[in-house]
């Protein structure tokens, strides 16, 4: 390495501090709502007034030497899981929050099961094969993904209503199938992927004698982990976080409401003072499974294709 | 060609939603007649049938004693000769406007609703007219105020079974009782909140100085008179409260948080934030509005009213037993009952002189509102202007937009967007 002079090290230095100030500020700006919503999830004190997130034992030494401050404020922030223990416990009175947790991570599961192989098999379809409508296809999905989701809520409303779907346990069923049915539409990102997988290896398997399932299962899924991990955590977040078509779906059928429907219901006039607490502590409970999931797909991020072909 | 392929999928498209919208409307829409036909209960037919009752979630929780599932099985037992199975499901007063009216076919078919919903329920076909027995029943049980509340073009469209308004909440330690007869008094005593910026409380002001909404709020022609110096001494008024250092703008829930801890002595909401009043109940004290002064003249705050009614879904199979239902869930015993539940006040005549009622504080300050310090929240359907324009005033009276020196000019911008729709 070249050495270099006093001024330019030194100018270096500025520039990094000055890079790491205003990436710090930047940070603390974006994760501040985040931030906010945990800190509100462990508040004692009811309502959605958040008159001090400043830990008590703080605030009541400055007050101790600054009566005048914070004048109104007679409490601290006191941390507390109540918050955590009464969403999870009340089942009782208004919100049966496991009931919806439950509700929700069933849905999300077999919609992501069902939806991740839909925009696969796409996706393998659209890189792989060669026919007459592939092209006209390809565009008519991009311009049908252009268009909102919940365009069309009303209709899938009546059709479903029209085959029975939304009464009783079947309004699962039939949330399973607004998530997955138009999933395969989304191919885009996993069909690039699939490109870049050389054909030579699937036509070394073809000569050994391999079908074309066998070949997208044995060949282009080990080798797509990174655009399967991907795929799966969108299929699974897409209906956990979905909130119009839940609502739709659901309309006053309490026992199937999910997550979101519920928090919503939170922030009604009735319940917003004895349930904002819980609210955030939903807010940061429905971020667990996402992580979950996410953190024991990580590792297969690193892998990519490198060292397929030899030669 | 690509082009060709392309319209024609779309068209193919179309055509598919065009058929599923079709049917949409047609299974929406059926038959609106029906449940007009009061109830005799003298000769019942045998009837077996499934009635879906929507209510809040509070009615039918395991905590709250399961006050609409009791009150369906003592229905249902009171009639032997029909064989009812109940299929609850929860929708609050607030929503149910939206929510039956989305797909009134499918819907409930006895539902609790608050009387500002019922224009969107008529529009949508999904809420009968009472007639017969049934009408004479709720004129027997009513006040005029209520009955007219879930009355449009002269017909009754609901079993009301509760008051839906505000009063005022305040702290004994701080006011006396003759403190809250007026607001200006109050406001040298001790902190005052009032929900300036909500456009369900700000006319309140209007109101007591001689500005009307329609009238006696029934005449449509009349519209929303907030012209003149009337008018513009309220602004004028508004303006100096909001500068007044004890007066407090109720956003975001500071009144009920600072009445908790004690930082504010009064703050102006309904029956629903009692429960979350963590002060002694001794502490507490519930009155009707208070008056305030105006250039050197008491004048009274007088809040919209309202009501939460049962109502009966059109659509229904048997609307000889939806009506009965909805008649039992709003009768005295009914209402006395989800008073013991809940809490929620009676409007019933007979349970209003419930001993354990006329002792209930805010109960009197409900009552007392309604007869007295209020104007009925008008139903009509250029009603629906009033509210952003009104909470755009709030908000720029708040925002120091609004000065004595501008005070003509915004009220005439309130008075034309309130009654044209023009938001600005």
């Amino acid at each position: 390495m070249k050495k270099m002079s006093k001024s330019a090290r030194i100018g270096k230095k500025t520039s990094n501090v000055f890079v790491h100030i205003l990436l710090g500020v930047l940070a603390f700006i974006w994760i501040l709502p985040i931030l906010f919503i945990i800190m509100v999830s462990f508040k004692s004190d009811p309502g959605l007034q958040v008159r001090t997130l400043l830990p008590d034992v703080i605030l009541q030494k400055v007050k101790l030497s600054h009566p005048d401050m914070f004048a109104n404020v007679t409490r601290g922030f006191i941390p507390t899981l109540d918050n955590y223990k009464k969403l999870f416990t009340d089942t009782t009175n208004v919100f049966n929050f496991p009931q919806m947790f439950l509700n929700t991570l069933i849905i999300s599961i077999f919609t992501c099961i069902i939806s991740a192989f839909f925009v696969l098999s796409v996706s393998y379809v659209m890189s792989r094969m060669r026919f007459k409508m592939r092209k006209p296809f390809m565009n008519v999905a991009l311009i049908l993904g252009m268009f909102p989701g919940f365009m069309s809520m009303i209709a899938v409303y009546y059709i479903l209503k029209s085959i029975g779907l939304t009464e009783g346990a079947m309004i699962r069923v039939a949330l399973v199938m607004v998530y997955s049915g138009g999933s395969g539409l989304s191919f885009y990102i996993a069909k690039g992927f699939f490109d870049t997988i050389p054909k030579s290896i699937d036509e070394a398997a073809y000569i050994d004698g391999a079908t074309r399932w066998q070949v997208f299962t044995r060949i282009t899924i080990p080798l797509s982990k990174p655009i399967i991990v991907y795929t799966v955590l969108q299929s699974f977040m897409a209906p956990w976080l979905d909130f119009i078509f839940a609502k739709v779906i659901c309309r006053a059928n309490k026992d199937y409401f999910t997550v979101s429907v519920g928090l919503w219901n939170m922030l009604e006039k009735e319940y917003i003072y004895s349930w904002f607490n819980c609210f955030a502590a939903g807010a940061v409970c429905i971020s667990i499974p996402i992580i979950i999931l996410f953190m024991v797909m990580q590792k297969f991020y690193r892998e990519g294709v490198a060292g397929a072909v030899k030669g | 060609m690509k082009f060709r392929k392309v319209a024609a999928l779309f068209l193919a498209g179309a055509m598919c939603a065009a058929t599923v919208a079709g049917c949409g409307k047609d299974s929406g829409s059926s038959s609106t007649s029906g449940g007009e036909s009061g109830t005799g209960s003298g000769e019942e037919e045998e009837i077996t049938a499934t009635i879906t009752v929507w209510s809040p979630a509070e009615d039918q929780s395991i905590d709250n004693g399961e006050w609409l599932q009791t009150m369906c099985e003592q229905f249902s037992a009171e009639h032997p000769n029909w064989n009812l199975t109940f299929k609850y499901g929860t929708c609050s007063e607030a929503d149910a406007g939206k929510t039956v009216s989305s797909d009134p076919s499918a819907s409930a078919d006895v539902y609790m609703f608050s009387n500002d919903q019922i224009q969107t329920l008529i529009d949508a076909g999904a809420i009968a007219e009472f007639g017969g027995s049934a009408l004479e029943t709720i004129k027997e049980n009513n006040s005029d105020v209520m009955v007219n509340s879930v009355t449009v073009d002269g017909g009754v469209y609901g079993v009301p079974y509760t008051g839906n308004t505000w009063f005022m909440f305040y702290n004994k330690d701080i006011f006396s009782e003759d403190d809250v007869k007026n607001l200006d008094t109050m406001l040298e005593k001790g902190k005052v909140a009032f929900k300036l910026t909500d456009s369900w409380y700000i006319g309140s002001f209007y109101f007591g100085n001689g500005c009307t909404a329609f009238g006696d709020g029934t005449d449509e022609a009349a519209g929303i008179d907030l012209t003149g110096d009337k008018a513009v001494e309220v602004t004028e008024y508004l303006v100096d409260l909001a500068a007044n250092p004890n007066f407090v703008n109720d956003a975001d829930q500071a009144g009920i948080t600072g009445f908790n801890d004690g930082t504010v002595g009064a703050f102006f909401s309904g029956t629903w934030d009692y429960s979350n009043i963590t002060l002694d109940a001794d502490k507490i004290g519930v009155v009707a509005c208070p008056t305030y002064t105006l250039n050197g003249e008491e004048k009274q705050m007088y809040a919209f009213a309202g009501s939460k009614a049962i109502g009966v879904n059109p659509n229904c199979e048997y609307p000889q037993v939806a009506v009965a239902l909805a008649l039992y869930l709003g009768s005295d015993e009914a209402q006395i009952s989800h008073y013991e539940a809940r809490g929620i006040i009676p409007c019933n005549l007979t349970a209003v002189e419930d001993e354990k009622i006329a002792a209930d504080e805010m109960a009197i300050a409900q009552n007392d509102t309604t007869a007295r310090t209020s104007v009925m929240q008008p139903l009509c359907s250029k009603m629906s202007n009033w509210w952003t324009p009104a909470e755009n005033m709030g908000k720029a009276i708040i925002a120091g937009e609004v000065t004595k020196d501008n005070a003509a000019e915004k009220t005439e911008e309130f008075n034309e967007g309130a009654n044209n729709g023009v938001v600005q």
